[in-house]
């Protein structure tokens, strides 16, 4: 055992199983999510929601996935297989690999790049070739309706998303998330949504848009296009689609709060631990 | 103009290939095609089985055919093979939203035949049945148009009215969605005991959260105004033109309504209004759908407060054999008319019977008014014609 320890602080040790570990957590806190989600509409919208698998239904989110890997992985027989199957990975490792800028507390972060905002954009805007490469080789109409619909609004909201953070970015005169979260410790009142309140609002619809949930939830088209881009996919290369939805969810809400939120900095410096 | 029906037929029938020969010039300065697209029948909008065959340049709808018959079950020409009662079970599998309508138009339309005389308190009955089975489909409409429209809460909201509607019609006609329960001659049984002050209690309670539950909810929505406000826009004069009855119709500002105009039943001693809207958009469809449902509120009230005594079945001996001739019965469905007419021969068995379904004949909105629109607005203007699947293939 003091063999194996002596390594997990050393590179590529660390770097793997700190990403991994992140990973993991916010894999978890998708299906937290997802249940609360479906527990709260479902008292507002007179159900019950889920309450089956376990105690008052918690167990729903494994069970949901189990079923989701035991499904069998189909592909339309005239869809373009490599760039069909390639499509869910596309999208889900650029929602992932931007975890690894997040700061999580002092010294707590994967890697600390000087460029982590730029990165950040970068690779975000990478999802998009997901959703093209989603709908184009599938081929069939709705889903390439819907990778057109999402293309267009994913690089249309690129654009707000990138100028509405360019405030933050001279307040701190950085472009690393760390040195961001430091600029703003001291208090509630030096948090950045304060002096940048309507680019905080710019940054966090773009930012949904870039999810897309729900007031944009264009490119899935329920009604209409009954899921879009990912209509043909099934088990697991569409879990895998939801994973990068899921990700890429937390991941807004994790840089908002890093970029406006002062990060890991507490309210008040007296509640500091 | 006749060649144009053509082309819309055989596209129809013949599907991509006729649609790309009927259409050689549809391509943009770039030089590009639309794109022809099947949507349907298995699509979750299409209320039920409706497939769609659209020409899209990008969004935009070039061309729109519907395409019916994906649950034809040939009622017609098992009305013509069944006993005069016997047809009954199979009106009420026509609009299944709304199957008590269906079920007296039919019986409308054999009673004419008979000269048969109906006890008041039967026509009573019959109409507030039928005003609850107006809200009983009009409701959950509005519920669906909602629900095309991405908002999943009204559906929920509508579907508890419904169910509440559903346990009156169980009380009283001992089903929940088949009922069978208007009858030639009367209805099947007298309401049970009590049941008109439950009822009036329930009527009470939903006039109260008719506002709060959808009125509010929806109607000042900005989501709601800009996916319907203008969309699906039709004339008065092109409504009248097509033929268009019920809230189609009434949206455009044709005050028509059959309860009205050719009153049958009980209707000739209720005081109500024809709910009519300038507009002639899916919000108007969707206001004039609140406003019937206020009305037929309205009609209930009056029908409990002044329900006649006596018998609900009239005597018409146990076998009905009509002399020749034929009958038409015309009714108010929660879609528009619904009119049948049955020729008799003189046997036991009905020689021919037509049903005159609305939403056959509302589903031509669809070619005339989906052109130029966006593909995600096909779903309001479905939500406007609202059609039923078993009721548009007869």
């Amino acid at each position: 055992m003091g063999t194996v320890l002596q390594y997990l602080d050393q590179e590529p040790f660390r770097f793997l199983l700190s990403f991994g570990a992140i990973l993991f957590l916010v894999l978890n806190l998708a299906a937290v999510l997802t249940m609360a989600e479906r527990k709260t509409s479902a008292y507002i919208q007179l159900r019950y929601g889920p309450n089956r698998v376990g105690p008052r239904g918690l167990l729903q989110p494994a069970a949901d996935v189990f079923k989701l890997f035991s499904k069998e992985n189909l592909s339309p027989n005239s869809a373009d297989r490599w760039i069909f199957l390639a499509a869910p990975i596309a999208l889900f490792i650029p929602a992932a690999v931007v975890w690894l800028t997040v700061p999580f507390a002092p010294g707590a972060v994967v890697a600390d790049l000087n460029i982590a905002v730029v990165f950040f954009i970068a690779v975000t805007s990478i999802g998009a070739l997901g959703v093209i490469m989603a709908g184009y080789g599938s081929r069939s109409n709705f889903s390439l309706l819907g990778a057109l619909r999402g293309a267009a609004q994913m690089i249309s909201y690129e654009v707000p998303m990138l100028l509405s953070l360019l405030g933050v970015i001279m307040l701190a005169g950085s472009l690393s998330l760390v040195d961001i979260v430091n600029a703003q410790a001291g208090g509630f009142w030096r948090w950045y949504f304060l002096p940048q309140f309507p680019m905080f609002i710019a940054f966090y619809v773009a930012g949904l848009a870039e999810a897309r949930r729900v007031p944009f939830d264009l490119p899935e088209g329920e009604s209409e296009i009954v899921g879009g881009f990912m209509v043909e996919y099934s088990g697991m290369t569409w879990a895998l689609i939801q994973a990068a939805e899921f990700a890429s969810m937390a991941l807004i809400s994790a840089i908002t709060a890093t970029l406006f939120f002062g990060g890991w900095q507490p309210p008040i410096d007296a509640l500091d631990l | 103009m006749l060649s144009e029906e053509r082309r819309i037929e055989s596209a129809a029938l013949s599907g991509r290939a006729a649609g790309r020969l009927a259409n050689p010039d549809v391509r943009d300065e770039f030089g590009l095609e639309t794109m022809d697209m099947s949507m349907g029948p298995q699509h979750p909008a299409m209320h039920g089985l409706l497939r769609l065959i659209l020409e899209l340049d990008g969004e935009t709808v070039v061309r729109c055919d519907p395409v019916m018959g994906y649950l034809h079950r040939s009622k017609e020409k098992i009305s013509e093979n069944r006993m005069y009662p016997a047809v009954i079970p199979i009106t009420d599998r026509i609009d299944y939203m709304n199957n008590i309508a269906m079920e007296y138009g039919y019986v409308l339309a054999v009673e004419k035949l008979l000269d048969a005389e109906i006890p008041p308190r039967a026509d009573a009955v019959r109409a507030l049945m039928n005003e609850f089975g107006r809200i009983m489909s009009h409701i959950p409409s509005i519920g669906f148009l909602m629900l095309e429209l991405g908002a999943f809460t009204p559906i929920l909201y509508a579907f508890r009215e419904r169910e509440r509607i559903q346990n009156f019609f169980e009380a009283v006609t001992g089903a929940r969605m088949m009922f069978h329960y208007i009858r030639i001659g009367g209805v099947k049984a007298d309401l049970p005991e009590g049941m008109p002050e439950q009822m009036w209690e329930y009527i009470e309670g939903l006039e109260q959260r008719l506002q709060p539950d959808f009125v509010d909810l929806i109607e000042w929505n900005e989501i709601f105004i800009s996916r319907t406000r203008g969309i699906g826009k039709i004339t008065p004069e092109k409504a009248v033109e097509m033929g268009l009855t019920g809230v189609p119709l009434r949206c455009t500002g044709v005050p028509f309504d059959v309860r009205k105009h050719y009153p049958y039943g009980w209707y000739k001693n209720l005081d109500f209004d024809v709910i009519t809207d300038e507009a002639g958009d899916v919000e108007a469809s969707y206001r004039v759908r609140i406003g019937e449902v206020k009305q037929s509120i309205r009609m209930i009230k009056q029908i409990l407060e002044d329900l006649p005594e006596g018998e609900v079945m009239a005597d018409l001996g146990r076998r009905i054999r009509p002399d020749e001739g034929d009958g038409i019965g015309r009714v108010e469905s929660a879609r528009g008319e619904f009119a049948v007419h049955v020729v008799s021969d003189g046997s036991d068995t009905p020689y021919r019977v037509h049903y005159r379904t609305p939403c056959t004949v509302n589903m031509q909105l669809l070619q005339e008014i989906v052109p130029g629109h966006y593909l995600p607005d096909i779903m309001p203007i479905m939500g406007l014609i609202d059609p039923v699947s078993g009721a548009w293939d007869k």
